[in-house]
């Protein structure tokens, strides 16, 4: 399961919410213990892609890699990546499975109107052919 | 040798360790050790065909491989090599 801190979740909704009506991105931080990844530290990231960021989303691989070395200089790990569903649900599109990758967990924020709505996390599989919805425990927006 | 900086999802093939030193003078020899030593490791950086799967890039230090020689780009003693996801999406 995924546990989301209250500092980071506060961090990962005010993205979402600023970034609307565009898509939101972002990297998360913290340890691992057995199945329980907890999130410590979100890292907001730009979106960069390069056309209509309304309905999509992309990461820089530099940025990636900046997520990573602040994971393990402090001490963490890169758990996963959230990104935002303006006006609509917090599903595992298409799109977001064949550009995901089997190795983190995928937060999706729907944010309707504006406000944050409700989340879910995925897990995709190796062929990104389907994603696993994960347990999610985030505090009260 | 150079180092490997062992993503953590990918540390359970690897013994648990957070990085690794291989022989090489390559990103392609550098790589082809690491698999060898933790077979499990291949299929999650290689397709069936043997090229890197398509969300994986390849870091030495700061420059992605794809911009230098890909697996051809030389690597040096002192050298990191970062293995770094392409990450998107959309509703």
């Amino acid at each position: 399961m995924i546990k989301i801190e209250q500092e980071a979740w506060q961090l990962m909704v005010e993205h979402a919410q600023k970034t609307y009506p565009n898509e939101c991105c972002g990297a998360m931080l913290g340890p691992i213990d057995g199945d329980t990844k907890t999130v410590r530290v979100a890292l907001p990231l730009e979106n960069a892609y390069p056309g209509a960021q309304r309905e999509r989303y992309e990461l820089r691989p530099e940025d990636l890699l900046f997520a990573e070395r602040e994971a393990r200089k402090n001490g963490m790990d890169l758990i996963g990546i959230f990104h935002s569903h303006p006006d609509c649900d917090a599903y595992f599109s298409k799109t977001d499975l064949e550009n995901s990758c089997p190795w983190y967990s995928f937060v999706v924020l729907s944010i309707q109107k504006g406000q944050f709505h409700h989340a879910n996390s995925w897990l995709p599989n190796m062929e990104q052919t389907e994603a696993a919805k994960e347990e999610l425990e985030y505090p009260n927006a | 040798m150079p180092k490997i900086l062992i993503p953590t999802p990918l540390r359970q093939f690897a013994e648990k360790k957070d990085s690794v030193e291989v022989d090489g003078s390559t990103v392609g020899e550098v790589l082809a050790a690491l698999t060898a030593a933790y077979p499990d490791m291949k299929k999650n950086l290689f397709n069936d065909e043997g090229k890197l799967r398509s969300f994986v890039n390849v870091y030495v230090n700061d420059e992605d491989i794809r911009f230098l020689e890909k697996d051809k780009t030389a690597v040096a003693a002192a050298d990191t090599i970062s293995i770094v996801p392409s990450i998107a999406g959309g509703k």
